[in-house]
């Protein structure tokens, strides 16, 4: 019994830095301007006022459909990309395998402010800049692609081999066991694929800014910047309101699937 | 003669199934790499437009630029401390969050919470919080610890940067571990208690071994983000006081960047790719040393 | 699996759509980035713009970029470098010598309405070789704001100021003791300082600096005046006594809930002077449609809008600079303040320091600086330190 108190304890304290920062934001969100450097807990006030400004200085309900499809694309398109990479580079045997591999690899080692301005001027030339298309190929077919492929390969590596042989057996071609046997079986590393991807897609910050250029094309993180006064200065409780809305959904949809996940995730595949 | 053909046919489905990220490499991955190596060769005055041959110039300056190797200083603590820092927490959050008790739900939820908030938010709220008045000193006060001038003083910023990363993205190393650990059979733990091993032996001779593929994920995920934190670092310290946060790419950044030197930029662009390339390279070469399912 | 391919061709469906908002090019489109979101900034612009079509309909579109101040240098500079360079572009003071020696820019000065007007002090930022290249679009003296709820006596030298706010927060909002150029609206008052004129060597270890130096020392260490490293108090929420800012950030005191007033600033033991920070407004000289970009700017800044401007941004025109025109636009500001801290400020103000290879000497400068702000710092072999420091940067230009 005390052991549980203890643990209880220990959680309880553990969580405070996690905790406040966001229960800042919430809070400060509908606080009054001139409260918002105060670390008062809750406002004096509660004003909502902040969340309708939100919608009348920006076009967010556009810039929020603007996030989310690129990032449900990216995320539907990495998958299928990283499955199919990963399941080949793990059971797939065919020659050059291993230096295919580390060409693919290089893309997890390269910080996009490295490779910006060449993409720049590649999209650039090809009149796509200010489109939603730079956004979504580099992403998908590109460096942040390597990480969900390197996850995929891990998985498919500690997949029994027998399953595939059975199949095999049983007449199915490499992709009739990619298809029925290994994919279904991936879901959970396809899961964690696709929360890593869809939150990297969602907070990408530096690409937008450079890419786009007008409101309506806009996604969140960039749009967060935009709700400035008069001298250019931040409106802080908009934009923790706004701030507030991009995070609250994505965290309830976790909440919600969270517990499936984790099982799932644990239950199959990345067992050590 | 069936297995051969089944063999070709094979191969023919792997370089299909590798095809789309191979070419995604090449476009955007590679040919732009070779740019910026292209880059760093030439003396790229952006404003004025002139773009000029010189050789090996920026690597000279490269070799001779004590910023640089301050700033190489700099980024090999703070990527040491979050890997330490990170992977720790999250896997000590993971085994308490593992057992059964009420509430797990909620507790995930909340240490995951963090990897969800707008980095703007997520800093600034940081940066009130480490003001000499703060409520991190107002914490530290009812201890009876005097705090210190956080973001001011040259150790101290360092590990206030290192822990406002670690706490925004810990949550996610904590999931995939969490996973991990769930994947460990009961059975294992049973016989080892009925061998007589503690829990601490239990801890090092059962589940590290058996979550090692995760951690080689882990670290791997954690260094290589390690060295590409930028945004906090500028909204926090701007690389101070001193120097002493200015790790490699902030400084990559301000010279491409905010100094306009773009080649010498790209010159710094190859050095941080050596390194993390070779970095990533040691740590797949041990793998096989410590890591199941990968001899 | 076809759930997957399902999705795929969804993708691919999506991606075909939002293709199509990619802008055709009509005759001649302009572009302009600017760092301001603000709607009634972009509002005023695009109304400006809107006219100037109206009477060029060979310019098909004028469109108002807003990036983020906050990097604002940065990603024009991307842009540039990738190609894309903007055909007009707000430039900040800081960066007007890079940009103006680099030859990046056009020259302006036949396209402007009566050039001539132009305050002197306002252009010489933008000006070579007897040229022109960016219009001094807003020019905002540095003035002090005084909460009168706070402050009884309103003080005219730094030491009354110092004296009057000790406990009650003397701020420097945009100082943050990172951008220390800022400083120069104090120690302008003691005749210090960054560099020569000609930009060749550095100030930083002159007795006028140290003096001033020691004494913004003793007002943050000793007399707790200005706040200390790493806290942020909101002059405009009405925490602190006073602010040293720019006067375009009364906007922000519209709705302020406390008594206030704009003083032009303290004197410092050399007497009078005052301080101005700008942004001017260029054209690309890569822009394709550069001669149409220059005579869209000699639209947007002439005598008629530079008036409607004025509400925003304080104009650089001696024919706007009186107390009446002024009061129109800034109603929030009493008249007397109006000419004693704008009119008179642009009269006779100085820039904010700034040199080639502005943002390096920043960072160095900044770097340099840091032991300083500490309650024991030796004040003086800091600054022969900062000197020690940016003498390499200051030679090479």
């Amino acid at each position: 019994m005390s052991r549980k108190v203890a643990l209880y304890g220990l959680l309880c304290l553990l969580c405070v830095p996690f905790v406040f920062p966001t229960w800042w934001m919430v809070t400060s969100s509908m606080k009054p301007i001139s409260e918002i450097f105060s670390e008062s807990l809750l406002p004096s006030e509660w004003t909502f006022s902040t969340y309708s400004q939100v919608f009348r200085m920006q076009p967010f309900g556009q810039q929020y459909w603007n996030s989310l499809y690129i990032a449900v694309i990216v995320t539907a398109g990495t998958m299928a990309v990283a499955a199919m990479a990963g399941y080949a580079f793990a059971r797939i045997r065919f020659p050059g395998q291993n230096a295919l591999f580390v060409v693919v690899l290089t893309g997890l080692l390269i910080p996009s402010e490295v490779t910006i301005v060449p993409l720049f001027r590649f999209f650039q030339s090809l009149g796509l800049t200010n489109t939603h298309w730079p956004l979504i190929i580099v992403p998908v077919l590109g460096a942040p692609c390597v990480l969900a492929i390197f996850i995929m390969r891990q998985f498919f590596l500690a997949l029994p081999p027998e399953l595939e042989e059975a199949a095999r057996m049983d007449g199915l071609g490499r992709a009739g066991i990619f298809c029925r046997v290994a994919l279904p079986l991936a879901r959970p590393a396809l899961g964690a694929v696709a929360i890593f991807t869809f939150l990297h897609s969602w907070n990408l910050y530096l690409e937008p800014i450079v890419y786009l250029s007008t409101p309506d094309m806009y996604t969140l993180p960039q749009a967060l910047t935009q709700f400035v006064d008069i001298y250019g200065g931040p409106m802080w409780n908009v934009q923790l309101a706004a701030a507030t809305m991009t995070a609250v959904p994505v965290l309830v949809v976790f909440v919600l699937a969270q517990r499936q996940f984790i099982e799932g995730l644990a239950h199959t595949g990345v067992k050590g | 003669m069936t297995f051969w053909t089944y063999r070709r046919r094979d191969n023919l489905v792997g370089y299909l199934f590798v095809a789309p990220a191979l070419l995604g490499s090449l476009a955007f991955v590679l040919i732009p790499l070779g740019m910026v190596g292209w880059y760093s060769l030439n003396e790229w005055n952006v404003l004025g437009g002139t773009f000029e041959f010189i050789g090996t110039e920026n690597y000279e300056r490269l070799l001779a630029d004590e910023k640089l190797r301050e700033s190489l200083v700099a980024t090999a603590w703070f990527a040491t401390g979050l890997m330490v820092l990170n992977l720790s927490l999250a896997l000590l959050l993971a085994v308490l969050l593992n057992q059964k008790l009420r509430g797990t739900t909620l507790f995930r939820t909340l240490f995951f919470s963090p990897v969800l908030v707008s980095l703007v938010a997520w800093t600034l709220v940081w940066q009130l919080m480490l003001q000499p008045e703060g409520s991190v000193n107002g914490l530290l006060g009812l201890f009876g610890a005097d705090g210190p001038n956080w973001l001011r003083g040259e150790t101290t910023a360092m590990v206030s940067v290192v822990v406002v990363q670690v706490v925004k993205n810990a949550g996610l190393n904590m999931v995939l571990f969490l996973a991990a650990l769930q994947g460990v059979p009961a059975s294992l733990y049973e016989a080892a208690k009925i061998d007589g091993a503690g829990p601490w032996t239990r801890f090092l001779r059962i589940t590290i071994p058996l979550i090692s593929p995760t951690i080689l994920l882990t670290s791997i995920i954690t260094i290589v983000g390690s060295l590409q934190v930028f945004a906090q670092i500028a909204v926090l310290t701007q690389g101070g006081p001193g120097t002493s946060t200015t790790v490699l790419i902030y400084y990559l950044y301000q010279q491409a960047f905010q100094f306009h030197h773009f080649g010498y930029g790209a010159t710094i662009s190859v050095l941080l790719f050596v390194i993390v390339a070779a970095l990533t390279l040691l740590q797949w070469r041990m793998r096989r040393r410590w890591v199941l399912h990968e001899s | 699996m076809s759930r997957l391919t399902a999705l795929i061709v969804a993708a691919l469906l999506a991606l075909t759509a939002c293709s199509g908002s990619t802008a055709q090019s009509g005759p001649k489109t302009l572009r302009m980035t600017v760092w301001t979101a603000n709607e009634a900034h972009l509002g005023l612009l695009n109304e400006i713009a809107a006219e100037y079509r109206a009477a060029h309909p060979d310019v098909t579109e004028i469109k108002f970029d807003s990036i983020p101040a906050d990097g604002y240098t940065t990603t024009l500079t991307t842009q540039i470098a990738g190609g894309n360079a903007p055909d007009l572009a707000w430039i900040l003071e800081e960066s007007a010598p890079d940009f103006v020696s680099s030859g990046a820019l056009a020259p302006i000065k036949a396209e402007i309405e009566q050039a001539g007007e132009l305050v002197p002090s306002a252009t010489k930022l933008w000006e070579k070789d007897g040229e022109l290249f960016a219009y001094p679009f807003s020019t905002s003296p540095f003035g002090l704001f005084v909460n009168t709820d706070l402050v009884g006596q309103l003080p005219s030298t730094w030491e009354q100021a110092v004296a009057a706010s000790a406990g009650k927060n003397l701020v420097l909002p945009d100082f943050k003791y990172q951008n220390w150029a800022v400083l120069s609206a104090i120690w302008r008052g003691w005749g210090a300082n960054a560099w020569s004129e000609d930009g060749r060597s550095c100030g930083f270890a002159s007795r006028e600096m140290k003096d001033a130096m020691a004494f913004i020392h003793r007002a943050i260490f000793t007399a707790k005046a200005i706040p200390g490293p790493g806290t942020t108090v909101d002059f405009f929420a009405g925490n602190a006594a006073m602010a040293v800012s720019q006067i375009s950030r009364a906007g922000a005191l519209k709705d302020a809930k406390f008594g206030w007033t704009l003083l032009p600033l303290p004197k410092g033991p050399k007497g009078d002077y005052a301080v101005i920070g700008q942004a001017g407004v260029g054209v690309l000289k890569r822009s394709k449609n550069a001669e149409a970009a220059a005579d869209f700017l000699g639209f947007l800044t002439n005598a008629a809008n530079s008036a409607k401007l004025a509400q925003f941004f304080p104009p650089a025109r001696s024919s706007l600079l009186n107390a009446e025109t002024l009061a129109k636009s800034n109603p929030l500001i009493k008249p007397e303040a109006l000419q004693s801290v704008v009119i008179d400020g642009i009269g006779k103000g100085v820039v904010k320091p700034s040199h080639q290879g502005q943002e390096e000497l920043n960072q160095t400068i900044r770097a340099a600086l840091d032991p300083m702000w500490k309650p024991d710092a030796d004040v003086d072999s800091v600054l022969d330190g900062v000197c020690a420091k940016i003498k390499p940067l200051l030679e090479r230009s």
